[in-house]
C-alpha cells in the first residue's frame, strides 16, 4: 500500500495535523524540536500500531489529552484503504482497517511494510546480537509469511526446555525427559537457521552494492553467523544431546539459534567493534536498503522512514542517498535544512515545513504537479 | 449494587470460560426472570453431571459408570489405539466415523513450564495397555502444538522401547478439506505445500 495521507490528533506535540504524502518521497524540514520526528513516529504508529521510539507509549499522547489518534490513508491495486489507530494509556488500542475493528494492527494485510531509521537504531549495528536476530526474523516473515511463525515456535520450545532444565536441577523431573524436547527444539531450530540463511543470502549482494553506493569503500561483508554448524535436524539434535551435561550444570540451553548473530564486516573486521560512527551509520542504511531490494524482488514494497539521516553525511553521500531513496518504494525523510535532501524537489516528492506542531506543504502533490501556495494544515 | 445472592451467582458465572462480567450479569438476570422450574432444571443438570460422570477406568474418556461407551462397545477394534490430549478431542474423531479403534485420553500434554511431567498424564497406563498386547497401531493425535508434538515424540520413544511390535503413527497436518484455499492461513498452507504429494 502506498500512503497518501496522514492525520494525527493529540499525538506528541501535534494537536491536529494533516499531511499529504508524496507517492515517492516526503521531506519534512524545520528547526529542532518542531515535531518532525513526531510526525514520522505518528506514521509508524498508524502503520504498525506501536511506537518506534518508546516502549512507554503513554508518551505519545499530547500532554493534557486523553487519547491520541492516527489515521493513515493509502491505496494499492485494490483501491483505497483507511487505517485508524486510537490509543488511550491503560487501555487496549482501538485499531480499524477500512472500518472493521482488528485485534492487532500489525496483522492487517493491507498495511504497508515499514522500515525505520532513527539515530538510536545504530544499536542494530553496534549493539548486542539479539536485536539483529529479531531483525532478521522479521525480514524472514516479510519475505515469506508462511515462515513467520518459526521464531515463535522455537522460542516457546526453548522456554519449555529451559523450564525442564530448572526442574531437573531441582530434582523434580528426570533428565531422560530432555529427549523429546531436544528433538522438538532441533526441529524448530534447524528450520529457523535455514530461514535465516536464506534471508541473509538474499541480502549479501545488495548490502555490498548499497554500502558502496553510500561511500563505504573497500571490502564489505554481511555474514550469517550461526552458533551451530549443524545442517540437518539430526545433527542439531546430536549437538544438543552432547551439551546436556553442561546445560544442566549452567541451568539453561547454551547452544542453538538463539545464540546466532548477523555480522557486518568492513576490511575484514567487524563493524560492530571497529567501525567508526559514520561507517556504522552507512552500514545500517545499506542494510535497510538491501532489505528493500530483497523485498522488492519478492513483490513487496516498503515505506522507509528516515529520521535525521542526512545531518552527518557529506554532500556527495547525501546525493547518493537521495538517489537510492528515489529508486523504489516510498519514503519519508526528516532534516533540519531542506537543502540537505537533494531530492527534495521533483515529481512525486512532497516538501513540507514543520514548525511548532504545524505543517506547511511547500511543494509537490500526488499528481506530480507543483503546488505553489503554502497551505496550513 | 445487586442483592447478595445475585452478586454471588454473577461471580460464579463469570468464572466460566468465555463469560465476562457483562455476560454473567445477563445470564443472572435471565435466570432471575425465568420460572423456578427452569432454574431448578439447570441446577439439577449441573449436579447430576458432577454426580454421575467420571473418567473411564480403561481409556480415561468421560464415562457414566466404570467404562465409557466406546470401551464397552464390542464392535470396536482392539488393535488400534488413538491417543488424544483431552476427552473433548474424542468427539471430533468420533464424528469422522472413520476410526473404529479405541481411545486413550492423556489428560493434557507434557509442559515443563506448567510443571506437567509424564507422571501427571495417563502415560504409564497407555504404555501398559500397549505392552499388554493386542495393539497393532497407536495413532498419536495430540495437538500440533509445541507441547503436543513433544508429547507425541515422548510416546513414540517410549513405545519403541517398551512395545517394539506396535507401530506408532502421527496425524498428518495440512489444509482443511472443503475450505477455500484463499481462507487458509500462511502457516497451514506452507506446511501443506511442503508435504505435497504427487498425483
Amino acid at each position: 500500500m502506498r500512503v497518501t495521507r496522514l492525520t494525527a490528533r493529540d499525538f506528541r506535540n501535534h494537536s491536529r495535523v494533516e499531511l499529504e504524502l508524496g507517492p515517492r518521497l516526503t521531506v519534512l524540514h524545520g528547526p529542532n524540536g518542531a515535531g518532525k520526528t513526531n510526525l514520522l513516529e505518528a506514521l509508524y504508529f498508524g502503520c504498525v500500531g506501536r511506537s518506534c521510539r518508546t516502549s512507554n507509549e503513554r508518551e505519545v499522547v499530547r500532554s493534557g489529552e486523553g487519547v491520541a489518534r492516527v489515521t493513515v490513508e493509502g491505496e494499492d491495486e485494490d483501491g483505497r484503504h483507511l487505517i485508524e489507530v486510537g490509543f488511550s494509556p491503560g487501555e487496549p488500542k482501538n485499531a480499524r482497517v477500512d472500518g472493521a475493528r482488528i485485534e492487532r494492527p500489525a496483522d492487517a494485510s493491507v498495511r504497508p511494510l515499514v522500515s525505520v531509521f532513527l539515530p538510536d537504531r545504530l544499536e542494530l549495528v553496534k549493539g548486542p546480537p539479539s536485536p539483529r536476530r529479531a531483525h532478521v526474523d522479521r525480514l524472514v516473515g516479510a519475505l515469506w509469511p508462511a515462515r513467520a511463525q518459526a521464531r515463535a515456535a522455537y522460542s516457546s520450545t526453548l522456554g519449555q526446555r529451559n523450564a525442564l532444565i530448572a526442574r531437573i536441577r531441582a530434582g523434580r523431573s528426570a533428565p531422560s525427559l530432555l529427549e523429546p524436547w531436544d528433538s522438538e527444539l532441533a526441529r524448530h531450530g534447524a528450520e529457523l537457521m535455514r530461514h535465516r540463511r536464506d534471508a541473509c543470502a538474499l541480502l549479501v549482494g545488495p548490502f555490498c552494492a548499497r554500502a558502496g553506493d553510500l561511500g563505504l569503500h573497500g571490502e564489505v561483508e554481511l555474514r550469517y553467523r550461526p552458533r551451530s554448524r549443524a545442517e540437518t535436524v539430526e545433527e542439531l539434535t546430536d549437538e544438543l544431546r552432547e551439551r546436556r551435561a553442561s546445560d544442566l550444570e549452567r541451568g539453561f540451553t547454551t547452544h542453538g539459534p538463539h545464540r546466532d548473530d548477523l555480522e557486518l564486516r568492513h576490511e575484514g573486521r567487524p563493524l560492530r567493534a571497529y567501525g567508526s560512527q559514520g561507517q556504522q551509520r552507512v552500514a545500517l542504511l545499506a542494510l535497510l536498503f538491501a532489505e528493500r531490494d530483497a523485498l522488492a524482488d519478492h513483490g513487496r514494497t516498503l515505506l522507509m522512514l528516515l529520521d535525521d539521516v542526512m545531518s552527518e553525511l557529506d554532500r556527495e553521500r547525501r546525493e547518493r542517498l537521495s538517489g537510492l531513496v528515489l529508486a523504489g518504494g516510498q519514503a519519508l525523510i526528516t532534516a533540519t535544512e531542506a537543502e540537505h535532501v537533494p531530492a527534495g524537489r521533483g515529481p512525486g516528492v512532497t516538501l513540507a515545513r514543520v514548525e511548532d506542531g504545524k505543517v506547511w506543504v511547500e511543494a509537490g502533490a500526488s499528481d506530480g504537479s507543483w503546488r505553489a501556495a503554502p497551505r496550513a494544515a | 449494587m445487586y442483592a447478595a445472592p445475585v452478586s454471588r451467582l454473577i461471580a460464579e458465572l463469570s468464572r466460566l470460560p468465555g463469560i465476562g462480567q457483562r455476560s454473567a450479569q445477563r445470564l443472572a438476570f435471565h435466570l432471575l426472570r425465568a420460572s423456578s422450574e427452569e432454574a431448578a432444571a439447570l441446577a439439577e443438570a449441573i449436579q447430576e453431571m458432577k454426580r454421575t460422570v467420571g473418567l473411564c477406568e480403561r481409556c480415561f474418556n468421560l464415562a457414566v459408570g466404570p467404562l465409557c461407551r466406546i470401551c464397552e462397545d464390542p464392535r470396536r477394534d482392539d488393535d488400534t489405539l488413538c491417543v488424544v490430549e483431552e476427552p473433548s478431542d474424542v468427539i471430533p474423531m468420533e464424528r469422522t466415523n472413520e476410526f473404529r479403534g479405541r481411545y486413550h485420553v492423556l489428560g493434557g500434554a507434557l509442559s515443563p513450564i506448567d510443571g506437567v511431567d509424564p507422571e501427571d498424564l495417563r502415560l504409564e497406563e497407555l504404555f501398559r495397555r500397549v505392552e499388554g498386547g493386542g495393539v497393532r497401531e497407536v495413532v498419536v493425535a495430540t495437538n500440533p502444538t509445541t507441547t503436543g508434538e513433544a508429547t507425541a515424540l515422548y510416546i513414540a520413544d517410549s513405545l519403541r522401547e517398551r512395545a517394539p511390535s506396535a507401530t506408532v503413527t502421527r496425524l498428518a497436518s495440512g489444509l482443511p478439506v472443503g475450505a477455500d484455499l484463499e481462507y487458509a492461513d500462511e502457516v497451514t498452507l506452507g506446511k501443506a505445500l511442503r508435504g505435497r504429494s504427487s498425483l
